[in-house]
C-alpha cells in the first residue's frame, strides 16, 4: 500500500519543484533582459576605447578605464550643464513641494465649497492628461516675447507648472492619511491654520513630503522637451546635452555612456529611497495610494 | 468594492461621489470665514501658476490655430486664417500618417506592456521569493531618463556594432538595419517604450494583486482550481478596476512619448516613426509654422480627451 500511495506524492512534489524551478528560470531570464541595457550603459562607460564600438561587442569587459568620464568633463558645456540641471531641479523641487503642499492642504480641508474643490481637482486631472507638446508652441512664443529664452527662470517656471498638479495630488493623499484628531487637538489649543499646517501637519507628513520632493526632482532632472526648446547655452541642462551628443558624435559611446551613467545615478539613489511609495507616484491621477 | 481596501483604492477622487476628503469632515465650525480666506491664500499661488502656465497657453494656442504665422519671417505677425489650418490638416498626408503611426505605437506598446507586465506581476507575487530583486531590477528602466534610454538603445540597435544584431547572429539571423529601416524603426522604438514602461504596469498590477483577499484563493485551492482557472476566474475579474487604471495611465503617457523618438530616429527614416508629438515639434519649432502646429495640438488634445474620457467612464461604472 505504502508504495502505491507514495508515488503520486513524490510525483506531485517533483512536479512542484519543477514548476518552481521553471518560475525561477523565467524570472531570471526576464530580469536579465530588463537589466541588460543598464549594465551595458555602465560597462561601456568604463571600457577602453578599443572595446566600445566593436564587433563582436565586448559583453564582459576586462580592461577598465575612467577616460570616458574625464573626456566628458572636458567637453565644453558639460560641467555647466550639470550645474544648470542641479540648480533648476533643486529650485523646481523646492517651489513645487512648497506651493503644492499648501494647495493640497487647503484642498484636504473642507473650508472651501465642495464644488470649488471638485473643480480644482478636475482641472488638475485634466492637466495630467494633456501631452506637454500641445502647450509647447504657445509657450515658446510666450517665452520668446518675454525675452526669457535660455534663462533659468523660464525653465523653472515651466517645470513648476508641470510639477504642481502632481505634487498637489500626491500630498493630498498623504494629508488625508493623517488622523484628524491631532489637528482637532491643535485647534483646541488655538493654533491658526498656518500654524497647524506648519507645526502639526507638515511634520507629520514629512515622509510623504520627501517622497513627493523626490518625484519632483526626478521629473525636472530628466525632462527633455521643454529644456531643448527653452535653452540653448546658458541654461542648457544635461538631457539636452545627452540628446545632442549622439547626433553630433555618433560613435563616442564611452562618453555618451559616462554622461548617461552620471545622469541616472542621483535618480537611482533618490528613487530607491522612495520605493515604498512608488505605486502611489506611478498612478498619479487615477488612484489614491 | 469588496477587494482592495488598503492598496490602490481606485478612482477615489474621480467620480462624483468618491470625493476622498469627505471622510475627514470639517473639524470645527467656528472661525470658518477666516479659514476660508486662509484656504484661498494657500491655493492662490498654485492656481495662479496653473492659470499662467496651462490655461493661458492652451487658450493662446487655440487662438493661434485660427491664424497663419510663420515665425521665421522677421517681424511677422499672426494673420487671421479661419479654419484653414484645420482644413489643411484634413488634407495633409503627413498628419494622417502621423496619426496612424501614433495609434500603432500606442496600441501595440500598451498591449504588449500590459501582457508582459501582467506576467511579471504574477511572477513577482507568486511563491518564488524574489520580490525584492524583481522590484530593484524593474526600478532601473523606470528611473532612467527617457533621453538616456533613447541614446542607449540606439547603440544597442546599431546595425554594425549593436548587441541586438550580435544576438541575432548567434542564432543565425542576418544583421538587420533597425533604425535605418522604414519597416523596423517603429518596432524598435516601440521596444524601447515597452522596456521602459513595463515596470509601471508590473508595479501597479502587483500592488493590486497583493491587495486581493486571500480567502478567495484559499477557497479556490480547496476546490482544486488550476492556476489558469484561478487567474481567469478570480484574479482577472477582481483586478478589473486596477487594470482599467493602468491602461488609462499608460495610454495617456504613451501619447506623450517624445524623448525616445527624438533621440532614436527623429521621426525617420522618412516619416515612419513620426509620432504626433514629433510632427508638432517639427512643424512648430523647426519650420515655425506656428498656426499649423497649434491646430495639430488641438486635434491631438481632443483625441486624447475622448479616449481618456472613455476609460474614466469605464472606471466610474466600476465603482
Amino acid at each position: 500500500m505504502s508504495e502505491r500511495a507514495m508515488s503520486p506524492a513524490i510525483n506531485y512534489r517533483l512536479q512542484r519543484h519543477l514548476k518552481t524551478g521553471l518560475l525561477y528560470g523565467i524570472t531570471g531570464l526576464v530580469l536579465i533582459i530588463i537589466a541588460f541595457p543598464a549594465y551595458w550603459l555602465v560597462t561601456t562607460s568604463v571600457k577602453v576605447g578599443a572595446d566600445q564600438a566593436t564587433y563582436p561587442p565586448v559583453i564582459i569587459p576586462t580592461r577598465f578605464t575612467l577616460e570616458s568620464y574625464e573626456a566628458v568633463f572636458q567637453t565644453a558645456g558639460v560641467p555647466r550643464a550639470f550645474l544648470n540641471s542641479t540648480i533648476i531641479a533643486l529650485a523646481t523641487t523646492a517651489l513645487t513641494t512648497f506651493f503644492g503642499s499648501l494647495a493640497a492642504y487647503a484642498l484636504a480641508k473642507t473650508y472651501l465649497s465642495f464644488a470649488l474643490r471638485r473643480a480644482i481637482m478636475l482641472w488638475i486631472l485634466i492637466t495630467r492628461i494633456f501631452p506637454p507638446i500641445t502647450t509647447a508652441i504657445p509657450y515658446y512664443v510666450l517665452i520668446k516675447r518675454l525675452h526669457l529664452g535660455d534663462t533659468y527662470i523660464a525653465v523653472i517656471l515651466t517645470y513648476v507648472a508641470y510639477g504642481l498638479p502632481f505634487v498637489i495630488w500626491l500630498m493630498l493623499g498623504f494629508f488625508q492619511d493623517l488622523p484628524a484628531d491631532i489637528e482637532k487637538a491643535a485647534i483646541v489649543d488655538g493654533c491658526s491654520m498656518w500654524q497647524r499646517f506648519r507645526r502639526v501637519v507638515l511634520p507629520l507628513a514629512l515622509p510623504g513630503l520627501a517622497v513627493t520632493a523626490i518625484f519632483a526632482f526626478i521629473y525636472s532632472w530628466n525632462e527633455l522637451l521643454y529644456a531643448s526648446m527653452l535653452t540653448s547655452f546658458n541654461a542648457k541642462t544635461v538631457p539636452v546635452v545627452v540628446a545632442g551628443f549622439i547626433s553630433d558624435q555618433y560613435l563616442r559611446w564611452g562618453e555618451m555612456s559616462a554622461l548617461g551613467t552620471l545622469m541616472i545615478i542621483p535618480v537611482l539613489i533618490f528613487s530607491s529611497l522612495a520605493q515604498r511609495y512608488l505605486v502611489r507616484g506611478l498612478t498619479f491621477g487615477a488612484v489614491k495610494g | 468594492m469588496t477587494a482592495s481596501t488598503d492598496a490602490p483604492r481606485v478612482a477615489d477622487r474621480m467620480g462624483p461621489p468618491a470625493w476622498g476628503a469627505a471622510t475627514s469632515e470639517p473639524v470645527v465650525r467656528q472661525r470658518h470665514t477666516r479659514e476660508r480666506w486662509v484656504s484661498v491664500l494657500f491655493l492662490a499661488p498654485s492656481i495662479l501658476f496653473l492659470l499662467i502656465t496651462s490655461v493661458y497657453p492652451l487658450l493662446y494656442s487655440l487662438w493661434l490655430s485660427f491664424h497663419s504665422w510663420n515665425m521665421m519671417l522677421p517681424n511677422s505677425r499672426p494673420i487671421w486664417y479661419g479654419l484653414d489650418n484645420y482644413r489643411n490638416l484634413w488634407e495633409s498626408e503627413a498628419f494622417r500618417n502621423s496619426i496612424r503611426v501614433t495609434l500603432i505605437f500606442v496600441v501595440s506598446a500598451v498591449t504588449i506592456e500590459f501582457v508582459l507586465g501582467m506576467g511579471l506581476a504574477l511572477l513577482a507575487t507568486s511563491r518564488i521569493r524574489a520580490i525584492g530583486l524583481i522590484r530593484t531590477v524593474l526600478l532601473v528602466p523606470l528611473m532612467m531618463a527617457p533621453v538616456v534610454a533613447g541614446v542607449l538603445w540606439r547603440t544597442l540597435f546599431h546595425s554594425t556594432y549593436g548587441v541586438v544584431n550580435w544576438l541575432l547572429d548567434l542564432v543565425g539571423i542576418a544583421p538587420q538595419p533597425w533604425l535605418g529601416s522604414p519597416s523596423q524603426a517603429l518596432p524598435a522604438v516601440i521596444t524601447v517604450e515597452i522596456w521602459q514602461n513595463l515596470p509601471v504596469v508590473a508595479f501597479v498590477l502587483a500592488a493590486g494583486i497583493q491587495s486581493l483577499p486571500v480567502d478567495l484563493y484559499k477557497a479556490a485551492a480547496v476546490d482544486g482550481a488550476s492556476s489558469w482557472q484561478v487567474f481567469r476566474r478570480i484574479t482577472l475579474p477582481m483586478l478589473r478596476p486596477v487594470i482599467i487604471v493602468v491602461l488609462l495611465l499608460r495610454i495617456m503617457d504613451a501619447f506623450k512619448v517624445f524623448d525616445i523618438v527624438f533621440t532614436m530616429t527623429y521621426g525617420g527614416p522618412g516619416q515612419t516613426t513620426e509620432l504626433l508629438s514629433m510632427l508638432i515639434y517639427k512643424t512648430g519649432l523647426r519650420f515655425f509654422q506656428i498656426g499649423q502646429a497649434s491646430a495639430m495640438s488641438w486635434v491631438f488634445l481632443i483625441v486624447i480627451f475622448i479616449i481618456s474620457l472613455f476609460f474614466i467612464r469605464k472606471l466610474q461604472q466600476n465603482e
